[in-house]
């Protein structure tokens, strides 16, 4: 039974028609992929997606769990990106969970990444929206990392002339590091600080025991030491020394300089301490003086014995017994 | 001109009706019994055996060249260790089906419009009829099968060898060991990426045979249309490998993208 050319030709726009047709149920069922039902959506909204594209991989820990599905800008600073996750990852996704725009790879497409958030929260439903956290990008990154070789390069500079005048062997540090001689004296001065230290040890303990002693009740250092009205008066007592020493200090200033005024004047004092010869004149002086004095008593004796003059003498001796008698 | 574009229009869809018809044909007559067991098998081994030697070496070469040509960008990029897996994935999935059917189409589907078409001049194929045999079950049915069941196998045969190929320009270039390069490719291949491709020769072996029959099957007749028959059957099958690998990376997408 052969077919007619009308019918073979129906039957050729039939076949072609179901092509287009399967390759157009196909673009749009791979483009609506949760038509079978095992996806669900979530959205979220960035800054800057970096590149972003429809079709990007979604992880969750790391895990591959779905795909960006759609990018719609909202406004200048926000955009809005739909996703597809797993519905096996339902019961595992958070609302505090945080979605951030990775890089898979130095040179791979750019993904999401969903962090678990930080304490506890509802599990999201279909259509949740989560929050985003906008990653430093990598221009501002290697602008940080610009900032950071100067300073290491400055810093490396000041290293270099650090070591530089370590080696010079000019330093305290460079000596030690290339002269034997210091390092065996810092040897020595270690060894003998060890030694002090051990005797400020030894000190101490002693310095204990006599401190215990001290702490004797009712002893002088006890009362020293602890009681405050005591310690006070001491105090005061120090004061006042300190003030008489002061006196003392300038007393014994002036003393000085009066000695000193003495032995350079020409006073009558330095005179008499430094010339011998005045000595021996008062010497003569004096001893005339006594026989002067002699002379001179009994001179007085032969007065009162003379008759002009015994009148006078015997009236006092009258006027001697009278207050004798009256005191009796 | 205007006529002329119209009456070209119509002749194409006639035609795609009348392959259609020659497949519903070919369904029909391949499920009912008898079979023509030891036809199918002399296909098999004259399309798949004799195609072998082509196949391997198309391959081998294919998968030698794309890593050479790939090389520099890869390197340019610092990704040189990333060609086994770009190989491997194009090789797996796009490049070893379509290669090993465009060879395949322009070494069977020629041979059988060639064949049947001398056939269907020399009036053998009116002499079987007469005869008592059905020429369409023993001539058709059992190639069309033996084209769908023998290219997966070289399409996997091939896909070994251009691997092979490629791990060769490794080596040599790459200082990549064959261990490494093939765990490599496992690694970044899956079934996702196997199950298409392999699905998709199968369409591919039935397409080549079905198209080469059909041109084979109805040739005019004279010397000519012999020729005629093998030319038209190579282009035309070409053009509907190319419009089924369309359609089988739409499908395979809704399956294994996510």
């Amino acid at each position: 039974m052969e077919k007619t050319a009308k019918e073979k030709f129906r039957l050729g726009i039939f076949v072609v028609a179901g092509t287009i047709l399967i390759v157009l149920a196909a673009y749009l069922i791979g483009n609506q992929q949760h038509i079978f039902g095992n996806t669900f959506t979530l959205h979220t909204t960035f800054k800057n997606v970096n590149g972003l594209q429809k079709g990007n991989n979604v992880r969750y820990a790391g895990i591959n769990i779905g795909t960006v599905k759609d990018i719609e800008m909202i406004n200048d600073t926000a955009i809005s990106v739909a996703m597809l996750i797993q519905n096996k990852m339902l019961p595992h996704i958070k609302k505090n969970a945080l979605a951030t725009i990775g890089s898979d790879g130095l040179v791979g497409s750019m993904i999401i990444n969903i962090v678990p958030g930080q304490g506890e929260a509802s599990l999201v439903k279909p259509e949740t929206m989560i929050s985003s956290y906008s990653r430093v990008a990598t221009a501002d990154m290697l602008n940080t990392l610009s900032v950071t070789n100067e300073n290491a390069a400055l810093l490396l500079q000041d290293l270099l002339r650090i070591s530089g005048s370590m080696n010079s062997n000019t330093g305290a540090i460079g000596r030690l590091l290339n002269e034997p001689e210091m390092a065996e004296d810092l040897q020595e001065t270690l060894r003998n600080l060890r030694l002090a230290s051990e005797n400020t040890a030894m000190m101490m303990k002693e310095l204990g025991t006599v401190i215990g002693k001290y702490n004797i009740e009712q002893s002088v250092a006890s009362t020293v030491f602890s009681d405050s009205i005591a310690g006070a008066k001491l105090r005061l007592t120090i004061d006042h020394l300190e003030n008489s020493s002061v006196h003392l200090h300038s007393v014994a200033t002036q003393l000085d300089a009066m000695v000193g005024e003495i032995k350079e004047g020409k006073g009558a004092i330095n005179y008499l301490s430094t010339d011998t010869v005045l000595v021996g004149h008062l010497e003569r002086t004096v001893q005339n003086l006594d026989q002067g004095m002699y002379r001179f008593n009994q001179n007085m004796e032969a007065l009162q014995h003379n008759f002009l003059t015994r009148g006078y003498f015997r009236k006092l001796e009258r006027k001697k017994a009278k207050s004798e008698k009256s005191r009796d | 001109m205007t006529l002329e574009f119209t009456k070209n229009i119509r002749q194409f869809f006639i035609e795609i009706g009348e392959l259609s018809y020659f497949a519903g044909r070919f369904f029909r007559e391949a499920v009912k019994p008898p079979f023509e067991f030891k036809e199918l098998l002399r296909q098999c081994y004259q399309m798949g055996n004799r195609s072998l030697v082509l196949v391997l070496v198309t391959s081998f070469i294919i998968g030698l060249v794309l890593d050479l040509q790939s090389r520099p960008t890869m390197e340019q990029f610092g990704a040189v260790s990333m060609m086994p897996n770009m190989v491997g994935i194009s090789i797996v999935r796009e490049l070893g089906p379509v290669i090993t059917a465009l060879v395949c189409a322009g070494r069977i589907a020629s041979g059988i419009g060639a064949e049947l078409g001398s056939m269907r001049v020399t009036e053998q194929i009116d002499a079987m009829e007469v005869s008592g045999t059905n020429p369409f079950k023993y001539l058709v049915v059992t190639r069309v099968m033996a084209t769908t069941l023998m290219l997966p196998l070289l399409v996997i045969l091939g896909d070994g060898l251009a691997l092979y190929g490629s791990a060769l320009v490794e080596y040599f270039k790459g200082a990549v060991s064959f261990q490494l390069y093939f765990t490599t490719v496992f690694d970044a291949l899956s079934y996702g990426d196997l199950i298409p491709a392999t699905a998709k020769s199968f369409f591919f072996g039935f397409a080549i045979g079905l198209v080469g029959c059909y041109k084979g099957y109805y040739c005019k007749k004279g010397t000519a249309g012999v020729g005629v028959a093998a030319n038209t059957a190579v282009v035309f099958t070409s053009m509907v490998l190319f419009v089924i690998d369309f359609v089988a990376v739409f499908i395979s997408d809704i399956f294994y993208d996510l």
